[in-house]
């Protein structure tokens, strides 16, 4: 009963946004509904440090509130009184750092390490969590505007930040370096760079060597676009599918918003956490593997 | 309406617009048949190992959901690369 509800609420909450589509789709001028018009980044505050282009736009603001968010889950269910008989705060809370504790850092890392990185792959799960999570929640955080009594506000959209490139590269590329600075403090700059090359033949290193540093980069480039080409797909879908309504014609109705809600609950449910996941184990399991290369 | 329902699209339209469409399905449809028979792979293994020895469910759930989104990232890879012919091209 309960589920069903939610099912209702979340269609609803998906309509929402499609209305406030259409009423701005009337406009003066009548744009073309473009789903990838959602990824535009307007600069709310321009900041402009010489070439850095560091002003506040959607996606900044949607990355503040989940750090934030990320902060008070970590204050409110971790940071209390721990009692012999666990309130249901508790509980949950233990259940997030044994998921971290178990299924993360202790896949990937080897034991001496887990003290010094379990924070970070804690954190980078809890935090890519969070946003990715806000991202499917309806904020009033958009660029178009809709006139409420005399007053413009922000229309209600979904947006998650990890949907944009540039985010998960920078969360990606923090656990590249970290992975490259402990490989090279746990055994040696040239210890290390000779790890990446297995046991071969001699007479293979000139075809093995360039692929291996090759494959390093890689690492770097699907750890990035698996996250945010997911995010991105996930919310194309939703709005492609109540996009339909204004391209093809408004009957369609039923059978789109019925296909978003599916693809909604599919991405909340499944993808958002296992996109968590995957991210924290896969970074502690390169982190692991620099520190330890023969494991 | 009928015609827009059932997407017959017009004849004259822009024949550079169609090849970038047709790339883009490519891209998706092409990475989405491996990624299917690789998932499909993963669980169909996964289920047999658990019939096998139910009391290592725990330990491999979560190697099952570190490789169904590894397989499942390529359809992603697809996605970006009809993308990227849709907008460069």
């Amino acid at each position: 009963m309960t589920r069903r509800l939610l099912a209702i609420g979340a269609a609803l909450l998906l309509a929402l946004p499609a209305a406030a589509l259409a009423s701005s789709g009337t406009g003066a001028d009548e744009e073309k509904f473009n789903p990838a018009s959602e990824w535009t980044l307007h600069e709310w505050v321009p900041i402009h440090l010489g070439p850095l282009d560091l002003s506040i736009n959607k996606a900044v603001a949607y990355l503040l509130l989940g750090a934030l968010l990320s902060c008070v889950i970590g204050i409110v269910f971790m940071r209390i009184k721990v009692g012999s008989d666990p309130t249901k705060k508790q509980a949950l809370g233990e259940t997030i750092y044994e998921v971290a504790q178990v299924q993360v850092a202790e896949q990937g890392l080897p034991t001496k390490a887990i003290g010094r990185w379990f924070p970070y792959v804690a954190s980078l799960m809890i935090f890519i969590w969070v946003v990715n999570m806000i991202g499917f929640i309806p904020l009033p955080l958009s660029d178009e505007k809709v006139e409420i009594a005399g007053i413009k506000l922000p229309t209600l959209a979904i947006f998650a930040a990890t949907s944009t490139l540039s985010v998960t590269l920078a969360l990606a590329l923090m656990t590249w370096i970290f992975t490259f600075v402990e490989g090279v403090r746990a055994n040696g700059l040239l210890r290390y760079l000779r790890s990446w090359i297995p046991d071969v033949p001699k007479a293979l290193y000139p075809l093995i060597v360039p692929l291996e540093i090759l494959g390093q980069f890689m690492r770097l480039i699907s750890l990035s676009v698996r996250l945010y080409a997911n995010m991105l797909a996930g919310h194309m879908l939703i709005l492609t599918f109540i996009g339909l309504i204004f391209l093809v014609t408004p009957w369609i109705f039923p059978f789109s918003v019925l296909l978003a809600t599916v693809f909604y609950i599919f991405e909340v449910v499944i993808v958002v956490s296992i996109q968590a996941y995957i991210f924290a184990a896969l970074s502690a399991i390169y982190i692991g593997s620099a520190i330890e290369p023969e494991h | 309406m009928l015609s827009s329902f059932l997407f017959l699209a017009e004849t004259t339209g822009d024949v550079a617009d169609a090849g970038k469409a047709i790339a883009l399905a490519l891209g998706i449809g092409l990475g989405a048949l491996g990624a299917g028979v690789g998932i499909g792979n993963i669980f169909g293994s996964m289920i047999q190992a658990v019939a096998r020895q139910p009391e290592l469910k725990g330990e491999l759930q979560g190697i099952q959901w570190l490789g169904f989104a590894l397989t499942e990232a390529v359809v992603f890879y697809g996605l970006i690369g009809g993308l990227l012919a849709y907008v460069l091209i």
